[in-house]
């Protein structure tokens, strides 16, 4: 156990004071503090062009009757972000003259259509397109024109205002299933989501990056032959465990600087109000999300770092941990890729089958809980299933790392490991 | 009292190989014990398998007059043939590491180690990282590395090569210095000259096979004198006719004479002591470089 430690402190704090550690440590915090900035930057530019009202021309010509209805719609609708300027006939030579002079940004036109019937509307500008913001304002002036103009006063005004209202469709969680329900209160809130998206990407960049840390640490070991000093002092369990571990609170440690970064950046004035209109509330998240995605981000960490040790111990050679890793990556990837792709539908099958195998469950398991609904028998039987494999895998990558540290020369096929542990008799 | 490593008809295999074909040795408190063999001769196997790294397939070693066990690893030291430290580590801090893994405490383990900087007389390595100083010097930091933790069993894989002679000078009286402070070293070379003036006793390993085995002065009278060094002032005629003389070189300050007869050296001395002045005469013993090289021949053969 004294080893243990001495293993963890060595790893820890050789890797931490590496140059190469604080400089992308660094270079994260920055993008991260970036990121969190976004939505506050988006604001800003936005922000200008919000202040500044679109003046369209509206064309009356034939069309009268729609023209003025639309006009008396923008009147009534301040905030609509666009100002209507009459003209009475098309010439396009004067409204093109009038573009030029900034005194209009585009002009609207109704064709020609039976009596009726709603004609369809023409925007020209510069641009020749439409922004997404003043496309919904004139859309849904010109539906209640059109609503108006249709049903030509067969309808009273209430009756116009209840068919322009949207209709409105709320979701609702069947309550009291048998204990499945941990929170009784809605599961998916947007916090919950953030967070278990943040677990996941947390969980996916930090396997992978402290996974090929390991890798790569035990590959120059190797080849700078320490590792025979190491492995007559200490045992190849307590070895690759220690290095596990003193990698997983760099990790750990990275996360916190992370997680310090976005905080402060978050608690600043101008980000604060940005991030209150996303109706993101800390308090509305589940403790046993958190919880849960802990218990698995830990284990789940556990067994991929156990294979990524595993790997690099059958590589002499940092050049060729690259390959060596591949499917390792891709199992990994796969994991991630289920859990981002399914975070919408989180009850569905191919989440349910991949919550209980041991690579993907982890990620699956904390979208389950987090977003979907899952039993709590499911939840310990997936915990049961991850506690068993790291068990086993763990296992199986001590033997391998016994065997491999002390193989040199060319990557060896599994066949030739198998033999070498028969031959080392481990 | 038990000895400190006895190893009993060692064997292992790999494969279809056999590594180590039945050695026997054992090595006394403060003796250094020589483990000579031309390359792949089942050298390192040997000491990977007294250092718990591999484990035999017939055979005993005992530690003390015990079997092995992790325990055993604090009190034993290695320096492997291909020195083994972090490049990219300091000095103190990857010494102090292997110390504590060794069961030393942070605080003796910094003692032992400026200890031994200081008698190599290179304080300023401390600070310094393995891939900053030269080949030789991270030599020795691997041997401290070995030595740090005052092992009671050093094993010693190739420890003077690459080293300058003056290098080595230096490591071989620190080894001769912990032998006479009673700790038991197993050290393995193919450099002749080291091993006769260290060891008393050895094993000469070929093929994985030890040929040859015993104290070095029973081994050497074994084998035949068969040269007679002779300087004299003046010129000695007649040598050749003297019974049991085989041929006479004549080289720069004298002769050197091949005899098939260790008798007919005092005739040699008396015939040179009537003619001229002798200035220097020596039965030679054979050395163990061409023991060697009769012994591994032969079984070339």
């Amino acid at each position: 156990m004294n080893k243990l430690g001495t293993v963890i402190g060595f790893t820890f704090w050789n890797k931490v004071r590496t140059k190469a550690f604080v400089i992308t440590t660094i270079i994260f915090a920055l993008l991260v503090t970036i990121g969190v900035n976004v939505p506050y930057l988006i604001k800003l530019f936005t922000g200008d062009d919000g202040n500044k009202e679109t003046k369209i021309g509206l064309i009356y010509g034939s069309q009268s009757e729609i023209a003025l209805r639309l006009e008396q719609f923008a009147a009534s609708q301040p905030k609509a972000g666009f100002k209507l300027v009459k003209y009475e006939q098309a010439d396009e030579k004067a409204l093109s003259k009038d573009i030029e002079d900034k005194k209009i940004d585009g002009y609207l036109q109704f064709k020609d259509a039976p009596a009726g019937q709603f004609p369809e509307a023409v925007y020209t500008s510069k641009a020749g397109s439409l922004d997404m913001g003043l496309q919904n304002a004139l859309q849904s002036g010109l539906q209640i024109v059109k609503t108006q103009y249709i049903t030509k006063g067969s309808l009273s005004d209430a009756q116009v205002a209840a068919l322009n209202q949207p209709v409105q469709i709320d979701a609702q969680q069947i309550k009291g299933q048998g204990g499945t329900e941990a929170s009784g209160k809605g599961k998916q809130t947007g916090a919950n989501y953030v967070f278990v998206y943040i677990m996941i990407v947390l969980f996916w960049m930090t396997t992978m990056m402290t996974g090929n840390m390991i890798a790569s640490e035990v590959t120059s070991e190797k080849s700078s032959r320490i590792m025979e000093i190491l492995i007559t002092s200490v045992s190849p369990l307590t070895q690759m465990f220690g290095k596990i571990v003193g990698m997983f609170l760099i990790g750990i440690l990275q996360i916190g600087i992370f997680g310090a970064v976005i905080a402060i950046n978050v608690m600043l004035p101008h980000n604060r109000e940005a991030f209150s209109q996303l109706n993101i509330d800390i308090n509305q998240l589940d403790l046993s999300v958190l919880l849960y995605g802990l218990v698995f981000y830990v284990l789940g960490y556990m067994l991929f770092s156990t294979l990524f040790a595993a790997v690099g111990s059958m590589v002499s050679r940092t050049e060729d941990l690259g390959q060596a890793v591949m499917p390792i990556t891709m199992i990994s990837l796969a994991s991630f890729y289920i859990g981002t792709f399914s975070a919408s539908s989180p009850n569905s099958m191919i989440l349910k089958i991949a919550s209980y195998i041991p690579f993907t469950s982890p990620v699956s398991m904390l979208i389950r809980v987090g977003l979907g609904d899952v039993a709590m028998w499911e939840v310990g039987l997936s915990l049961l299933i991850l506690l068993v494999s790291i068990f086993v895998f763990g296992w199986l990558s001590a033997k391998i790392y016994r065997t491999g540290v002390l193989m040199y020369g060319k990557r060896p096929t599994w066949k030739e490991v198998r033999k070498a542990m028969q031959a080392y008799k481990i | 009292m038990t000895q400190p490593l006895v190893i009993d008809n060692l064997f292992k295999q790999y494969g279809e190989k056999t590594a180590v074909n039945g050695v026997s040795l054992d090595v006394k408190e403060g003796e250094i014990y020589g483990l000579l063999g031309g390359n792949g001769a089942g050298k390192t196997t040997t000491m990977r398998m007294v250092l718990g790294i591999i484990y035999p397939d017939g055979g005993r070693i005992q530690y003390h007059g015990k079997e092995y066990s992790s325990e055993l690893q604090h009190g034993m030291g290695y320096l492997p043939e291909e020195r083994g430290l972090y490049p990219k580590v300091k000095v103190s801090d990857q010494i102090n590491y292997l110390a504590r893994l060794r069961g030393m405490s942070a605080k003796d383990a910094d003692k032992s180690l400026r200890y031994w900087l200081d008698r190599f007389e290179v304080p300023e390595y401390y600070d310094k990282k393995i891939e900053e100083l030269s080949k030789g010097n991270q030599q020795k930091m691997g041997f401290i590395a070995a030595v740090v933790h005052r092992p009671k069993i050093l094993i010693l894989d190739e420890a003077f090569s690459g080293l300058d002679p003056v290098n080595v000078e230096i490591l071989k009286s620190t080894v001769k210095e912990l032998r006479d402070n009673g700790t038991s070293i197993l050290f393995s070379t193919h450099r002749m000259e080291h091993v006769e003036e260290l060891c008393q006793r050895i094993t000469i390993l070929h093929r994985s096979n030890p040929v040859l085995q015993g104290n070095i002065r029973e081994i050497k009278q074994r084998y035949p004198r068969e040269q007679i060094v002779l300087n004299t002032i003046g010129e000695v005629t007649g040598i050749e006719k003297i019974q049991g003389v085989q041929s006479v070189e004549k080289r720069e300050r004298g002769y050197l004479i091949h005899i098939n007869n260790v008798a007919a050296a005092k005739e040699i001395l008396n015939m040179a002591m009537q003619q001229s002045e002798v200035e220097h005469f020596e039965i030679k013993e054979p050395t163990l470089n061409q023991i060697f090289i009769q012994e591994v021949g032969e079984s070339n053969e």
